[in-house]
């Protein structure tokens, strides 16, 4: 399957400490992958770096097999790629504003953007909440609300940083059901995260970050359990997709 | 104590009467530190928003020179701006002296600091997830600055309500470049200074009441604004 977007030899350090040394990664549409490492291992990082919010100290970017400059990436990954964080922030206004937020600043036609929220909330099961205030919604509510509002964009990618961390069992199945059913051929999802229902049932491609090194593991799309993939200190691809066929 | 019992009487007549002197004196106070108060706020938003998301070098020094001009006297800011645009100074030639326009700078320089410090302070009390959130869902960068500035709106709503307190009650600066001069840069601390020098109580009370009743007004506010900030984050 060929990426759609690759970011190849990113470095990043905080200070003195290397956070990712020669990391690849490679997206393809319709793949999803799961990310785990320790705390602090440098997820959050990455998937800020693929997302365009944090600039990496070095790092090649091709979209569509395009190489581009950080500076004209960027834009290009804010435009192509939302990124979830793990506690999801809600704008202090309606659910409705919220799911709205970036196709009005898509500049969508307000009746356009109406119906395509109201179709995002459909899908989450909370449209009887589109008029209240998203401060006030639950841990899980927030969260599929924050789903909802990058599904409208109809991103390339969505990269879920721990979207389960802190969620009760039904909050987290519901999240993981919810994913599954925003999944599409075009949608490339990465889920950075600890549960191991998510990994043994959901990804293509399991990465593990460790040391600043990406380790990649093949799964085995029959019983989704990760195969040991050929290690490769710094670097995980989407080539690896194609090796297992 | 029954002279100042007839001086208050009188004062609340001249207040309730609509002496001209007395409102045109109001008016001018109300005019230079609306005006100054609406120069400062957005530079001091800007200034707080690049210091609360961008490191540099250097970033702690102006925070230090910022929390350092909080205490800045009133007096030797007037005392500077006279000597800038006194006849001798270098904008002399501006002939800014003595009028609303060096009022209104004077009292910029005194609210700039206090208006930047709160508003950074509140909006470095809001998640940075709010800034991030906005790019990522493909607002601009201006657009995601607004965002980030309406969700500390209450913050920064206290942060000018606290400027403008301490503005329209200075008397330093607009004594020193304004002169105090009747009908044209004479407002509610100047005119209190000069009637009370002259033994007139009346006048001076019934502004003085003007004044405790916009801190009354200015405090009620903050509180407020304070609450819903808390309640909001």
């Amino acid at each position: 399957m060929k990426p759609m977007l690759s970011l190849t030899g990113i470095h990043k350090r905080f200070g003195a400490r290397c956070i990712l040394d020669n990391v690849d990664v490679h997206l393809a549409p319709g793949q999803c992958q799961v990310l785990t490492g320790r705390n602090g291992a440098g997820k959050t990082t990455l998937l800020k770096i693929i997302a365009g919010l944090e600039r990496p100290e070095a790092a090649q970017v091709a979209i569509d097999g395009n190489e581009r400059g950080w500076r004209r990436a960027r834009s290009a990954l804010r435009r192509d790629v939302v990124y979830l964080h793990q506690y999801a922030y809600m704008f202090d206004a309606s659910v409705e504003y919220n799911v709205g937020y970036g196709l009005r600043a898509a500049r969508l036609p307000p009746s356009q953007r109406r119906a395509r929220v109201a179709e995002a909330l459909e899908r989450i099961d909370l449209l009887h909440l589109a008029g209240a205030n998203a401060r006030t919604l639950s841990g899980g509510e927030r969260q599929r609300v924050a789903l909802a509002r990058a599904w409208a964009l109809q991103p390339r990618v969505m990269l879920l940083d721990e979207p389960t961390a802190n969620m009760d069992r039904e909050s987290r199945e519901q999240t993981w059901f919810l994913l599954r059913r925003l999944k599409s051929d075009e949608l490339c999802v990465v889920v950075a995260t600890h549960d191991g229902h998510a990994i043994a049932t959901l990804p293509d491609i399991e990465l593990h970050l460790d040391n600043g090194n990406l380790f990649p593991h093949a799964v085995d799309t029959h019983s989704h359990r990760p195969t040991p993939g050929p290690v490769a200190t710094g670097s995980a691809a989407g080539p690896r997709l194609e090796e297992r066929g | 104590m029954h002279e100042l019992w007839q001086a208050s009487q009188h004062a609340m007549v001249l207040l309730f009467t609509g002496n001209r002197d007395l409102w045109e004196i109001i008016g001018i106070s109300f005019s230079v530190s609306l005006k100054a108060i609406v120069i400062a706020t957005p530079a001091a938003f800007a200034a707080a928003f690049v210091l609360a998301y961008t490191r540099f070098r250097g970033r702690g020094v102006v925070m230090s020179i910022m929390n350092t001009s909080l205490s800045l006297p009133a007096v030797v800011v007037g005392l500077t701006l006279y000597l800038l645009l006194s006849r001798s100074g270098p904008f002399g030639d501006l002939r800014l002296l003595f009028t609303q326009t060096a009022m209104t700078i004077g009292q910029v320089i005194l609210a700039f600091p206090l208006v930047f410090v709160m508003s950074h302070s509140a909006i470095q009390s809001g998640q940075r997830a709010a800034w991030e959130t906005a790019l990522t869902l493909g607002a601009s960068p201006i657009r995601a600055v607004l965002t980030v500035l309406y969700e500390v709106r209450f913050g920064l709503i206290a942060a000018v309500i606290a400027g403008f307190g301490r503005i329209v009650a200075e008397v330093g600066s607009s004594m020193m470049v304004g002169g105090n001069i009747a009908h044209f840069t004479r407002n509610i601390p100047t005119a209190i200074a000069l009637e009370t020098s002259k033994g007139e109580f009346a006048q001076g009370i019934a502004l003085g009441f003007v004044l405790l009743v916009l801190a009354f007004g200015l405090n009620i506010g903050l509180s407020l604004m304070q609450r819903k900030g808390g309640v909001a984050a």
